[in-house]
């Protein structure tokens, strides 16, 4: 219990030096923001463009797409923010960093999170400015339902993404590279959160709903929200609500994986 | 003729002055000021072909800029150079052809590339007849002992065999001149000594020119007959290593093992630089007392199980001249 | 002063054996090929859907009709097999670790070992396009253009491609002054795709936007070659097309040689 408690404590100072350094490297620091920035913006303007031109997609309009991808963008800062050090895995299995991680007397992964790099907290500021404007912009109603459970379909959100990113990580103790998967599962994870789940054929809703729960990030809780007649799976709405649950649920699969893993690792004497 | 021939050159640097705080970062984006430094400032050096040459001096001294100088890669500012005939900046590929080189803390072979392969591509590089390439690849492969590891990827490869390989590579198209840059950092004792044996038979045998620059003394002192000495941009010193030794080592050592327990142990014509319980070790200037004067001496005072005379070796010589600076007159007062 | 490279007599040899090295080099990332090629298949699969979805519940647009357009969706996905890559990285990873000082002791042209090590990393990922394309046929249908038409494309796709490297290079030449740009280069990239018009056919942007980013050199690394192939731009207008293209290129790689020229003269006169 101490124990946790000094690296709360440590935890804390190490986003108290972030912001920090954040200020102290300033013109790093826009850059990094300019990209966050230009990152998001072209894929949103991408779906002004097409939408201009098609003005609905399953029944789908350009404002509800644009609360869909506030959703996904929200959960997926959280996790960028907080949970970065999970893309790391692969470089720390490498250089063979683990070991004094697993002398100590706390769990590993939780060790590799609480200590993070240098992180620049703009995505989530932009991720909670963008969304806020969506909200109003999408004409979504904010009643007590929405304030209640958006902060926690964005955690359930950010612990899929966590889960993906942990399960391509954990692959790192079988194979040498996994950087180019790490990349394009980011990729393929933010093209398929950007449209409605429907457009798919069934098989792959299925893969979106049970699989790999993208359709949870956003679509399931934009559905609800946006009060929309029906979604991919002819579910009850309310499933949007199940995300918190889902992500824990799947966060609990990839931890199980990662630890079979590292089971592994240690056997093998690396 | 002289294979290197080098008339005053100079290199200076230009940096931005840098001025404190947020105000001072701010006013230099209006405007600059620069300070100027010069790395290298006026040096006159000439090279006859098969020379081994020792080219010294603290960090920061300037070596490092004279050799980028010699192999092209820096412009000088002002200043004459000449290697094999060629003006290295302005003709940089032909340079290029004559020489080779040895970094030992940075390899020229393809990290991802079997050795093999990497000799194989840098036969196309620097256009080695087929015939005169296997030639020297057979030689240097056997005398190097690299047989092992021709098919090892370079990164897998040990310090000392990348090492190795890096000899072999640097020497493949018969270069004229070779330039060693700290060429034994990092091996261990018995991969030194087999470097330093190459690289004296290369030098024996194929009359390469080797400038070698170094912190290892002991290389040096293996291998250089001549030795330029720089510092903060000048030669101080340029000659035979012995002239070194005779003009700088002026002070010997000699160290007393005392049979007895005596309290304060003093001779005259020598001075305590250190004493660890029993034994104690004497400096003296050998143009002012002789050894036997001072060892006859001891004897008389004290009782003794022990002695011994050190020679100064290079290290403590060039130390000296580096802490001390270089003075026309002989070294004499110990410090 | 200058570096004034000398003139002894030019081989190709060495920087053949560059490319072929560095083509080995890539062939040996086993997992990435499978992944790269993984990913245009279900990037592929992805804009089909969308544009079957978006052509379904809309009236369908003039310039572009459903097949054309996944047409251009799925060709634009394999060109981004070869178009996506950082040719010129190792110009920045050896200005980075300094290791650029000992490729200038050797008798080569060292812009051209760069060139020559990009080439040939490109012109592996250049042959993954077929068994890409192969793939994508299982679920995609493509048209097939005139032989005439499919050659003018692939010169445009030439063209495209050198104006994306010239981009790249320039870019990666900044490494010569020390700037670390990267988020820079992932910016340049994202604009690229967007107004080359990679994801969305530049046809369907507001006229008004359309006629702006038709003449950038972002649209000659993309959005030209790909209308050219499904047919958009008709014979009569190819030399006009391709005149520009080359023209960016020519415009590009004159300061893709300035920006070499004042990197490697800050390089010879402060030393790495």
């Amino acid at each position: 219990m101490k124990r946790l408690k000094a690296m709360a404590r440590a935890y804390r100072e190490y986003w108290r030096i972030n912001l920090l350094t954040t200020l102290e490297y300033r013109e790093n620091f826009l850059m990094w923001f300019a990209f966050t920035i230009v990152y998001h913006a072209t894929a949103l303007a991408a779906l002004w463009v097409v939408l201009t031109k098609f003005p609905s997609m399953n029944g789908w309009t350009f404002r509800d797409m644009a609360f869909l991808y506030g959703l996904w963008m929200l959960a997926h800062a959280v996790n960028n923010t907080f949970f970065s050090e999970v893309g790391s895995i692969p470089e720390h299995v490498h250089e063979g960093q683990f070991d004094r991680l697993l002398v100590r007397p706390l769990d590993t992964l939780f060790q590799l999170i609480a200590t993070p790099g240098q992180i620049f907290p703009d995505e989530l500021i932009l991720a909670v400015a963008y969304f806020a404007v969506a909200t109003w912009y999408s004409g979504v109603h904010v009643g007590a339902l929405f304030v209640i459970f958006v902060p926690l379909i964005t955690l359930g959100g950010a612990l899929i993404d966590l889960g993906i990113n942990l399960i391509v990580g954990t692959l790192a103790f079988w194979f040498v590279r996994v950087d180019a998967l790490q990349w394009i599962v980011t990729q393929l994870e933010q093209e398929f959160t950007r449209y409605p789940v429907s457009i798919y054929s069934r098989s792959v809703r299925l893969l979106l709903t049970f699989a790999f729960p993208f359709a949870f990030m956003n679509y399931f809780p934009a559905t609800f929200f946006l009060n929309k007649p029906e979604n991919a799976l002819a579910l009850p709405p309310a499933v949007g609500l199940l995300t918190p649950l889902i992500g824990l649920a799947f966060v609990s699969v990839a931890y199980a994986f990662w630890r079979f893993g590292l089971n592994r690792y240690q056997g093998v004497g690396h | 003729m002289a294979i290197i021939e080098t008339a005053d050159l100079r290199k200076v640097f230009r940096s931005v002055k840098r001025r404190p705080g947020l105000g001072g970062a701010i006013a230099a984006l209006f405007s600059r000021e620069y300070e100027e430094k010069a790395a290298v400032d006026g040096i006159t050096m000439s090279l006859e072909a098969g020379e081994l040459v020792g080219y010294l001096g603290p960090n920061g001294a300037g070596k490092s800029t004279t050799i980028k100088m010699l192999t092209g890669i820096l412009v000088p500012t002002s200043g004459s150079i000449s290697v094999a005939g060629l003006v290295p900046h302005r003709q940089r590929l032909e340079n290029a052809q004559n020489i080779g080189v040895v970094f030992g803390q940075r390899s020229q072979l393809y990290w991802d590339l079997p050795l093999r392969e990497s000799f194989a591509l840098l036969r196309s590089i620097y256009d080695v007849p087929r015939e005169r390439f296997r030639e020297n690849l057979d030689h240097f492969v056997e005398i190097l002992a690299l047989d092992e590891f021709m098919d090892t990827p370079v990164r897998q490869l040990s310090l000392g065999e990348r090492m190795r390989g890096d000899f072999a590579a640097a020497m493949l198209h018969d270069p004229k001149i070779v330039y060693l840059d700290e060429p034994t950092i990092g091996l261990d004792v018995v991969a030194k000594e087999a470097i330093r044996e190459f690289i004296t038979q290369l030098n024996r045998e194929r009359g390469t020119t080797i400038i070698l620059t170094t912190h290892d003394l002991a290389d040096i002192e293996r291998l250089a007959r001549r030795v330029i000495l720089i510092d903060d941009g000048t030669i101080i010193f340029d000659g035979p290593i012995s002239r070194l030794r005779e003009e700088y080592g002026t002070h010997r050592t000699l160290v007393i093992t005392l049979a007895d327990s005596y309290e304060d142990v003093q001779i005259e014509g020598a001075d305590v630089e250190s004493r660890e319980g029993n034994v104690v070790r004497l400096r003296f200037d050998r143009r002012r007392t002789s050894a036997e004067v001072l060892i006859r001496r001891a004897l008389e005072r004290y009782a003794l199980s022990d002695i011994a005379i050190v020679e100064p070796d290079i290290n403590s010589i060039v130390g000296r001249i580096y802490r001390e600076g270089y003075t026309e007159s002989a070294i004499g007062s110990p410090s | 002063m200058s570096v004034v490279l000398s003139r002894p007599r030019f081989r190709l040899e060495p920087y053949v054996e560059f490319a072929k090295v560095a083509m080995a080099r890539e062939a040996t990332y086993r997992f990435d090929v499978f992944t790269n090629i993984a990913s245009v298949l279900v990037r592929v699969y992805i804009l089909r859907t969308v544009w079957v979805a978006l052509y379904a519940h809309n009236p369908a647009p003039s310039e572009l009709p459903l097949h054309a357009i996944i047409t251009y969706s799925t060709v634009a996905m394999l060109m981004s097999l070869v178009m996506d890559i950082d040719q010129t990285r190792i110009l920045h990873d050896s200005l980075h670790d300094g290791s650029i000082v000992l490729d200038f002791t050797k008798p080569m042209r060292v812009p051209l070992y760069f060139i020559a090590n990009g080439t040939g990393e490109v012109l592996f990922h250049a042959v993954l396009m077929i068994p890409a394309l192969g793939l994508a046929l299982f679920f995609v249908h493509i048209d097939v253009p005139s032989f005439g038409t499919l050659l003018v494309f692939l010169v445009s796709f030439l063209l495209g491609y050198g104006v994306g490297f010239c981009i790249n290079f320039i870019l990666n030449c900044t490494a010569f002054w020390t700037l670390e740009i990267t988020a820079v280069q992932f910016i340049v990239t994202w604009i690229t795709d967007l107004v080359g018009g990679e994801l969305v056919p530049l046809v369907l942007f507001p006229a008004a936007l359309q006629n702006v980013l038709v003449v950038l050199p972002f649209a000659a690394m993309f959005s030209t070659p790909l209308l050219i192939y499904v047919g958009h731009i008709p014979p009569a207008q190819y030399a006009g097309a391709l005149g520009l293209q080359a023209f960016w290129l020519i415009a590009l790689g004159a300061v893709s040689v300035v920006m070499w020229r004042l990197g490697v003269r800050r390089l010879v006169s402060q030393g790495g």
